[in-house]
């Protein structure tokens, strides 16, 4: 049918043709096709001619601002959780609320449903943001999700949510040393944040590969509720004492984790406005000190361990000792001869300068550097002070630094050398990830005899029974502990008022697990008693102990002292 | 010019771009399914994360020692003292309790009839 239908229409076509008287055929097209050219040249011209200028156009106006700003990158970080897997620091999203005036209807509107959910939204500065062309305001950062969802239900037109990533401490101060800083751009910048980023996180993060759900938390050898006993009676001893500074560390005297290490004062990390203060560093790792008698620990285990004193000798302490134009004296003075136990328990002077004497210089100087005391201590923080000792080691210097007076030392790795001292002779690395005993025998070496070890122990209880350290008794506990009271240097000279005190003490000390010292810096007499170790640092040692023995999993032992036992059955 | 097979062919090209209109639509929609489970996966993810750091700030040792201190006359709660671990092998055995005697068969065994057996210390 359409085959019919075309043939029909063709017919007609070929009648037409045939009336038309025929030009040559040249001339019939030629003529035409000029003029076509010429139209077809001007329409693409025209069109061309349109897009390029459009592009001018586009290339030399401005485009009004609209929209938020490009989002700032904020790389993701792996949580960090304690040995129990408790977060300690974490990456949460929060939503910061900006509005494009230019789509907001009603100014009065809008601003009033926002006083519903932010009451304290100041009105004024409000309203002048969203009367102004702008493009794009800030109008709250960081807003809590249920704010956001309330927000959004609001349904006002013009207002929208960029999310951000944030940095957020739950423990706040806790643990604001040791886990250290990030700054705006979440890239670690203190503490244990900057050791993951030095530890290749900040390559994942360059490349792209951190997501939050690949990262994997960083577990670190801390123990949370430790870190909070710690945090806690230090912040009431510091308060008691009136001192200007406090700082303690627990370890674990087989391994050498870190289970708590609190130097007060310190910061929020969540808003370190004043971490940067001067007195806000890490004294733990960070500030060197005079550790004063808490020292005699390493001249006595020296000296026993050279052999060539033993517990049995005396040594005279009747009279100050002169060294040219030195006078030392004894804070209580016996004058008598007195064995090494009693010159321990009563802290002599000059029964430990006597003692020190007995050792040449070398291997005196040589004892420390084995315990790790004049060299700076291998750690993960990065802030990690190099201790201070005499250019020259003269027969006077050996003498006072008997007493711990001429070596300036961190609070932390005095810890870690009397760990040694206590458990065995075993000098181990002190860290902050966990560590197993296999993990920990590659970072431990032999310093002193294990015989030496146990006169110590015995020194250690017999100071806690009797002497200087009775304040730290805990029932159930056996601790021994060795206190130290320094005079501060102030303008050059020993000031008699300005103390710095330490007490070192290990639980049980029949088998240390557990290693703490407490530091006080220049605490004020209290209820009567002197500012010096035993009265402060002792008891808040001891309260520390208290608390966190039954948590870390030591066994109360009564021993002999055992009274009844009262057991109902029922 | 227009034969039968032209038109066939034709309502194939029709069938089949209809076919494929149809695969490229579902596929579509099926992609925006994905995004939108995505997202949702996404926002759960987040909703995890806060309320870990919620939990992780409702437990907090500091947070709990206050609770403690403020709800003391009700709860006494009080820290564990040492002489109150002890372990198994601390404790003394359990008393043995004597099964007590049961006067009934006491009794029966006074009530029973005299034995048979005749002692030289009884009379016949």
């Amino acid at each position: 049918m359409i085959r019919r239908w075309l043939k029909k229409i063709r017919r007609s076509d070929e009648t037409a043709d045939d009336t038309i008287v025929l030009d040559g055929s040249r001339k019939s097209t030629g003529g035409r096709a000029g003029s076509r050219i010429l139209m077809m040249g001007v329409m693409f011209f025209c069109v061309y001619g349109v897009i390029a200028g459009r592009l001018v156009y586009y290339g030399s106006h401005k485009e009004e601002d609209s929209g938020p700003p490009p989002a700032r990158p904020t790389e993701a970080r792996p949580d960090i959780v304690d040995r129990n897997g408790e977060i300690l620091a974490t990456d949460i999203k929060t939503a910061s609320l900006y509005a494009e005036p230019r789509h907001i209807v009603d100014v009065d509107e809008a601003i009033d449903k926002l006083h519903t959910v932010l009451p304290d939204l100041n009105y004024e500065d409000t309203y002048r943001k969203l009367k102004s062309h702008a493009g794009f305001v800030w109008l709250r950062r960081q807003l809590t999700p249920k704010q956001e969802a309330d927000i959004l239900a609001l349904g006002v037109p013009g207002l929208g949510f960029r999310t951000e990533r944030k940095r957020f401490y739950p423990g706040g101060s806790m643990a604001s040393h040791i886990l250290g800083l990030v700054n705006i751009d979440n890239k670690g910048i203190a503490g244990m944040e900057k050791y993951i980023d030095e530890q290749g996180l900040s390559i994942l993060q360059a490349t792209g590969l951190a997501t939050q759900q690949d990262l994997k938390p960083f577990r670190l050898s801390i123990d949370a509720r430790v870190q909070h006993i710690m945090h806690d009676e230090l912040t009431q001893s510091m308060e008691k004492y009136r001192a200007i500074a406090a700082g303690g560390v627990v370890l674990n005297a087989k391994t050498g984790e870190v289970l708590a290490m609190v130097s007060l004062p310190d910061y929020d990390p969540n808003n370190p406005y004043n971490a940067l203060d001067k007195d806000r560093f890490n004294r733990m790792s960070n500030g060197v000190f005079e550790m004063g008698s808490t020292f005699k620990t390493f001249t006595t285990a020296m000296a026993l361990d050279s052999g060539k004193v033993h517990l049995s000798d005396k040594f005279d302490t009747t009279h100050p000792l002169h060294y040219g134009r030195y006078t030392i004296h004894d804070y209580e003075p016996k004058h008598r001869w007195l064995t090494v136990p009693e010159i321990f328990k009563y802290s002599s002077n000059i029964g430990t300068a006597l003692e020190a004497e007995k050792v040449s210089i070398e291997h005196n100087q040589q004892f420390l550097t084995n315990l790790g005391l004049l060299t700076r201590v291998p750690f993960e923080l990065p802030e990690i002070a190099t201790p201070e000792q005499p250019k020259v080691w003269k027969p006077i210097n050996q003498i006072t630094i008997a007493f711990g007076h001429g070596v300036a030392t961190t609070p932390l790795q005095t810890a870690v050398a009397g760990m040694a001292i206590l458990n065995g002779g075993l000098l181990i690395e002190p860290t902050l990830l966990p560590r197993t005993q296999a993990e920990a025998d590659e970072h431990t070496k032999r310093v002193i005899k294990a015989s030496t070890s146990q006169d110590m122990k015995y020194l250690f209880r017999l100071n806690v029974e009797q002497g200087s350290g009775r304040q730290a008794k805990v029932p159930g506990y056996f601790v021994g502990g060795k206190t130290g009271t320094a005079e501060k240097v102030v303008n050059g000279k020993y000031s008699h008022t300005k103390n710095f005190d330490a007490f070192m003490a290990a639980f049980p000390i029949d088998d240390p697990q557990y290693v703490v010292l407490v530091v006080l810096d220049e605490p004020k007499p209290y209820g009567g008693w002197p500012a010096t170790a035993g009265a402060n640092c002792a008891p808040t040692a001891g309260n520390i102990i208290r608390r966190t023995a039954p948590i870390l999993g030591v066994e109360p032992e009564f021993g002999h002292q055992l009274g009844a036992l009262l057991v109902s059955y029922h | 010019m227009f034969r039968t097979t032209d038109i066939v062919l034709i309502a194939v090209m029709i069938g089949t771009a209809a076919v494929t209109y149809r695969i490229k639509q579902s596929a579509e929609s099926e992609l925006e399914h994905i995004n939108k489970i995505r997202t949702q996966i996404r926002l759960e993810h987040d909703t995890i994360n806060l309320l870990q750091a919620d939990w992780s700030l409702l437990t907090q040792p500091k947070r709990l020692q206050k609770l403690v201190e403020l709800y003391q006359p009700q709860l006494n709660l009080q820290p564990t003292t040492a002489e109150q671990i002890v372990t198994l092998d601390q404790l003394p055995m359990r008393p043995v309790e004597m099964p007590k005697p049961d006067p009934q068969a006491a009794g029966q065994v006074a009530q029973n009839n005299p034995d048979k057996t005749v002692t030289g210390s009884l009379k016949k």
